[in-house]
């Protein structure tokens, strides 16, 4: 756990209702002590959606800093090969988030399905753990490439991974919004699990759909590319989204490695500690 | 524009539009239309767009392709022509309506509601089953078999590295010098992390720029780049040759 202290993180996160809904079913949640950043959107309608998006990035953000304090706390779910600790427990948590969600959904008194979304990432050092369920996005900026690193568990998103359907019959179908996956709907769910190089200068984004139905990948760069802070572009991206309908809840979290002289000053510190420390075994 | 339809006894695993790209068809991952099945050639046949018609070439397949139940080479195929290759069929569909799944294509699945504007809704249990189900017929039967998943090696051929050959087993594969690095340089200017490698769901391996912007097979790449056995990567004065092993 000590690696984790060496990455300085900057962020900004921001939510908005948008300009049509009534309440807002997203939710977030930071956790920079433990480098942690999740999101979720709801659903359900009433207040249920905003009950499971809740529910998911508490439950997520326990979890995750149960298992930190105790290194014996059981993964839930199955191992996932290939990838860190760090990754396992952030999958192991969606899962434990999952089984609240759906416990709570089968309790409903109003007899509403309730769901969410939620996308999770977690740093060390450069090492980003990426877990998702449903269609909330992770994207990185690199220099002038803008990647999402999740795909979305959206009906139309698999049609296209099959090449039943062009982006273009993607963009203009009305089913752009049905899930095939999400959290709550059954007891047990399968969560996509990934880890991914984060550098200096990267800029990582968690955002609900309400971002990305209303502003485009171009868009969405070019913003992050001229701000900045990542807050003023937390808000600066909510606001264009607005501007641009704002027909759903917009939610974000904007991610940057620090230009960490913390590090530099470190790396000095730490090498005054080994001369000292040397110096120290030499006396013995 | 006309569409191939891959099916697999009265299932339909796959529709590929046959546009001004041709669509090569066999077992090898790398084709448009991959058919895992060991009566199929690694590379069979294509299928391609000359001058109007839709023309199919067989590239001298061990156990053929058919057209209406001749084996065929080199024939010009029209909307409702049956392909046998192997065990699977090939249809060709003039059909202008690629979203096949959600009206039905006559298969008479029920389409999902259209939701509300905006209003984010998931599949109930069964209709989602039901698509699980078709994806995962796509999974056995037309893609690479899970019992049979290939892992991604990288041969060291030019440049400092700690070993010479490095199995892709992880997700996320960088190289570079830092502590993190599965393919650590040695070199004593050599970057944190040259370049990175993921394995995708679909096991196969993208690789990607970090620090530096790698080239595969001496183009620069321009986004991240799936990489084929027998890839030659070179980046931060290493050469790394990518190949596949069982």
């Amino acid at each position: 756990m000590g690696a984790e202290a060496d990455m300085e993180l900057e962020f900004g996160a921001h939510s908005d209702v948008g300009c049509v809904r009534e309440n807002n079913e997203d939710s977030y949640r930071v956790a920079p002590e433990m480098n942690l950043f999740v999101l979720s959107d709801g659903m359900g309608g009433l207040d249920c959606g905003e009950v499971a998006s809740r529910m998911a990035v508490d439950t997520i953000v326990e979890h995750c800093r149960k298992g930190r304090t105790s290194d014996s706390l059981p993964l839930t779910g199955p191992r996932i090969d290939g990838v860190s600790e760090m990754t396992n427990r952030l999958a192991s948590a969606v899962r434990v988030a999952n089984r609240a969600v759906n416990s709570a959904a089968m309790q409903n008194s109003t007899g509403r399905p309730m769901g969410a979304t939620v996308c999770v990432v977690q740093f060390a050092d450069e090492r980003m753990s990426v877990a998702h369920v449903g269609d909330s996005r992770v994207y990185r900026l690199r220099g002038d490439e803008f990647e999402q690193l999740t795909h979305d568990h959206s009906f139309v998103a698999e049609q296209m991974r099959q090449g039943r359907m062009t982006a273009q019959e993607a963009d203009s179908s009305k089913l752009h919004n049905v899930l095939i996956r999400a959290l709550g709907v059954d007891p047990e769910v399968e969560v996509d699990a990934s880890e991914e190089l984060v550098l200096e200068g990267d800029t990582v984004l968690l955002c609900s759909d309400g971002l990305t139905r209303e502003l485009t990948d171009a868009q969405i760069a070019a913003l992050l590319h001229e701000t900045e802070d990542p807050q003023e572009a937390a808000n600066r991206l909510i606001d264009l989204a607005k501007q641009a309908g704002g027909g759903d809840n917009i939610t974000v979290i904007v991610l940057r490695p620090a230009a960490r002289p913390v590090g530099a000053l470190g790396r000095v510190s730490r090498l005054g500690k080994w001369i000292k420390d040397s110096a120290e075994r030499h006396k013995r | 524009m006309p569409k191939l339809v891959l099916k697999f006894e009265n299932s339909i695993l796959k529709e590929v539009p046959v546009g001004a790209k041709e669509v090569s068809i066999g077992r090898s991952p790398e084709n448009g239309i991959v058919i895992d099945n060991p009566a199929v050639s690694h590379f069979h046949a294509r299928v391609f767009n000359e001058e109007g018609r839709i023309m199919l070439e067989d590239f001298g397949s061990l156990n053929g392709t058919f057209v209406n139940g001749q084996r065929v080479k080199m024939v010009s195929l029209k909307a409702g022509d049956s392909v046998a290759i192997g065990k699977h069929t090939i249809v060709i569909s003039d059909s202008r309506d690629l979203d096949g799944f959600a009206n039905g294509s006559g298969n008479g699945k029920p389409v999902p509601p259209a939701p509300k504007l905006n209003e984010t809704v998931m599949l109930d249990t069964k209709a989602r089953r039901d698509f699980l189900q078709k994806v995962a017929a796509v999974g056995e039967s037309a893609q690479v078999a899970p019992a049979r998943i290939k892992v991604g090696t990288l041969i060291v051929r030019k440049g400092r590295t700690d070993q010479r050959e490095y199995m892709l087993n992880d997700k996320l594969t960088v190289i570079g010098k830092s502590a993190m690095a599965t393919v650590k340089l040695k070199a004593w200017f050599a970057p944190k992390a040259a370049a990175q490698i993921n394995r995708r769901d679909d096991q196969s391996y993208y690789i990607g720029a970090a620090d530096k912007t790698p080239s595969v097979n001496g183009q620069p790449i321009t986004q991240p780049t799936k990489l084929s056995s027998g890839d030659v990567i070179t980046v931060a004065g290493i050469e790394l040759e990518f190949v596949y092993r069982d």
